[in-house]
Parts: structure tokens; C-alpha cells; sequence
């Protein structure tokens, strides 16, 4: 890939961020590919250097928080409106999308509420199955004291599996957990692409 | 390694590289290979975040017939450099500690 074209891929990749900032990254990248062929590069090794267009512009999205694509989106969608559709469509028009964007959030939100209310759904039992084990078994004391060993057998055998089960459930949750988290971040960083993407394609 | 402690560190890496002259992007990874591997991305954050705080200004320049910008480490970054070597004596010194290196006190 020459210069020209891999710039104009990472200007096309970038649509998602404030015109200035695009002309920024843009320049940037621009001298790292000239500094490179003044070094004796040829172009071609110059751009291979920097990675992959695509590579360059996920790593941007991820650096990039997410709220500013969003506000750029906001401002760059009330611009369009501003220029191409008349003032009605405008007041009737803008309201939608928000309303869509309120609506896809809200979507992802409970998504996210849901997947989380499992993993507390199951460290619950983990964590009961243990407290009543240890009750189970600080309880076989009565039955001694009762004089009744198969009772207190039975209760201390009863306790030590259910504190065993619970612990057995711990990192089954605790992986569980984890594996949400990373779900989520892979979302985000979803989301950031797709803003950063579809502002022109749309 | 920790992405805070890794920012930080990185943050210095870039002031130390402009520390006794101007440089620019380029010259800034080729300065740092051989310690840490900045992606031009990771440099462009971070020259961001020097110059909004105020650690670094930047300067456009001509160089062989294009622009170029130039980055100039300003009193507050050099203090800031100075902030972080005393604060790294003191996590060396807890380090030797640690790996047991210090001497013993009888």
C-alpha cells in the first residue's frame, strides 16, 4: 500500500472523530511514513512499518473514549440535518434518532444488568451453601450433647458437603465473572467501532 | 504490568527522549526502542496528554521542504521528571527489600 492510500483508508476509518482531530492523526501518521523515507525506507516499507490500517484504527477506537464518539455523533448528525432537510424534518427528525440512540443504550444496559444478576444469581447459593454448612456443622454440638452420635455424624457429614459444594461453586463464578467482564469490554470496544465506521455509510 | 503504572512510566519514558533537545515523533520511538516498543498510536496519546498538561509544548516547523513538529519539554515537565525519580527511589528502596538485596541490620 502506498502513502496516499493508506492515509485515505485511516482518514475513511476515522469518520467517527471530530474533523480536527482526523486532520491531526492524519499529519501525524503523514510524518511517521516521511520521517521513515528519509531514514532511506522505500514507501511501501515505510507504510508496512506502521501496521495495518485496520490494526491502527482499532487501536485508535480503543484509545479514544467513548463519550466523545458519541458527542461527535450527536453534533455531526444535528449538522447534517441543519444542511440537507428543512427546518421541520429537523424537529421532527432529530428527536428519532436520539431517541433510537436512548433505546439502543438502554438495550445494551439491561443486557448488561441481566448477564450480571446471573453471576450474583449464582455466587448467592455458593455463599449460602457455605454459611449453612458451617451452621450444619457447628449444630452437630446440640446433637452431642443430646447424646445423639448418628445425628451428630449426620449433621457434621451433611455440613462439611455442603461447604464443600460451595466452594466448588466459587470459581465457577469467579470464571464466569471474568469472562463477563471481558464480554463487555469487547462490546464497548464494538460499539466505538461501529460510531467511529457508519458516520458517513449511514 | 499494571495500564496505570505502565501510563506513568511511559508518560516519563516520552519527556526523558526530549529532555536535552527538541525532537519529534519519529525520533521519539527510534529514542525509545531499545527500553520500551511505542506504537504511533500509544505516542500520539500520550504527546496529547503531555501537551493538555502542560509538560511539553509543540512547535511546527519546516524540515527538507515539509512541516514537522517539534516537542519542547517545558520547566514543569522537567520537575515532573525529577517527581518521578524521587518517588522511584523510594519504590527501589521497598524493591531491594522485598528481593531481599538490602543489607542485613544486625
Amino acid at each position: 500500500m502506498d502513502k496516499q492510500g493508506f492515509l485515505a483508508a485511516l482518514r475513511e476509518g476515522l469518520r467517527g472523530l471530530p474533523p480536527a482531530d482526523i486532520e491531526e492523526r492524519v499529519a501525524f501518521y503523514n510524518e511517521m511514513i516521511d520521517d521513515r523515507m528519509e531514514e532511506g525506507l522505500t514507501e511501501a516499507q515505510a507504510v508496512a512499518e506502521l501496521g495495518s490500517v485496520e490494526s491502527v484504527i482499532a487501536q485508535i477506537a480503543a484509545e479514544t473514549p467513548l463519550v466523545k464518539l458519541v458527542k461527535e455523533k450527536v453534533r455531526s448528525e444535528r449538522k447534517r440535518g441543519g444542511k440537507g432537510l428543512t427546518t421541520a424534518l429537523l424537529v421532527l427528525g432529530s428527536p428519532i434518532w436520539v431517541s433510537l440512540l436512548i433505546a439502543a443504550f438502554a438495550v445494551v444496559l439491561s443486557l448488561v444488568v441481566a448477564a450480571w444478576s446471573v453471576v450474583i444469581a449464582l455466587y448467592g447459593p455458593a455463599l449460602s451453601l457455605v454459611v449453612s454448612g458451617v451452621a450444619c456443622v457447628a449444630f452437630s454440638v446440640v446433637y452431642i450433647l443430646l447424646g445423639n452420635i448418628p445425628g451428630a455424624a449426620f449433621a457434621v457429614g451433611a455440613g462439611l458437603a455442603a461447604v464443600g459444594l460451595g466452594l466448588l461453586l466459587f470459581p465457577a463464578c469467579n470464571a464466569l465473572a471474568k469472562a463477563l467482564v471481558k464480554g463487555m469490554k469487547k462490546l464497548v470496544q464494538g460499539i466505538k467501532s461501529l460510531l467511529m465506521r457508519r458516520k458517513g455509510a449511514e | 504490568m499494571d495500564v496505570q503504572l505502565k501510563r506513568g512510566i511511559l508518560d516519563v519514558c516520552v519527556l526523558a527522549a526530549i529532555r536535552s533537545v527538541d525532537s519529534y515523533g519519529y525520533q521519539i520511538i527510534k529514542d525509545l526502542k531499545p527500553y520500551v516498543e511505542l506504537s504511533e498510536s500509544t505516542l500520539y496519546t500520550i504527546l496529547k496528554r503531555l501537551e493538555a498538561s502542560e509538560l511539553l509544548t509543540v512547535r511546527t516547523a519546516e524540515h527538507g521542504g515539509r512541516l514537522r513538529k517539534y516537542y519542547h519539554i517545558t520547566a514543569k515537565g522537567l520537575q515532573y521528571i525529577e517527581e518521578f525519580k524521587q518517588e522511584w527511589k523510594g519504590i527501589m528502596s521497598i524493591y531491594r527489600f522485598i528481593a531481599g538485596e538490602e543489607e542485613s541490620h544486625g
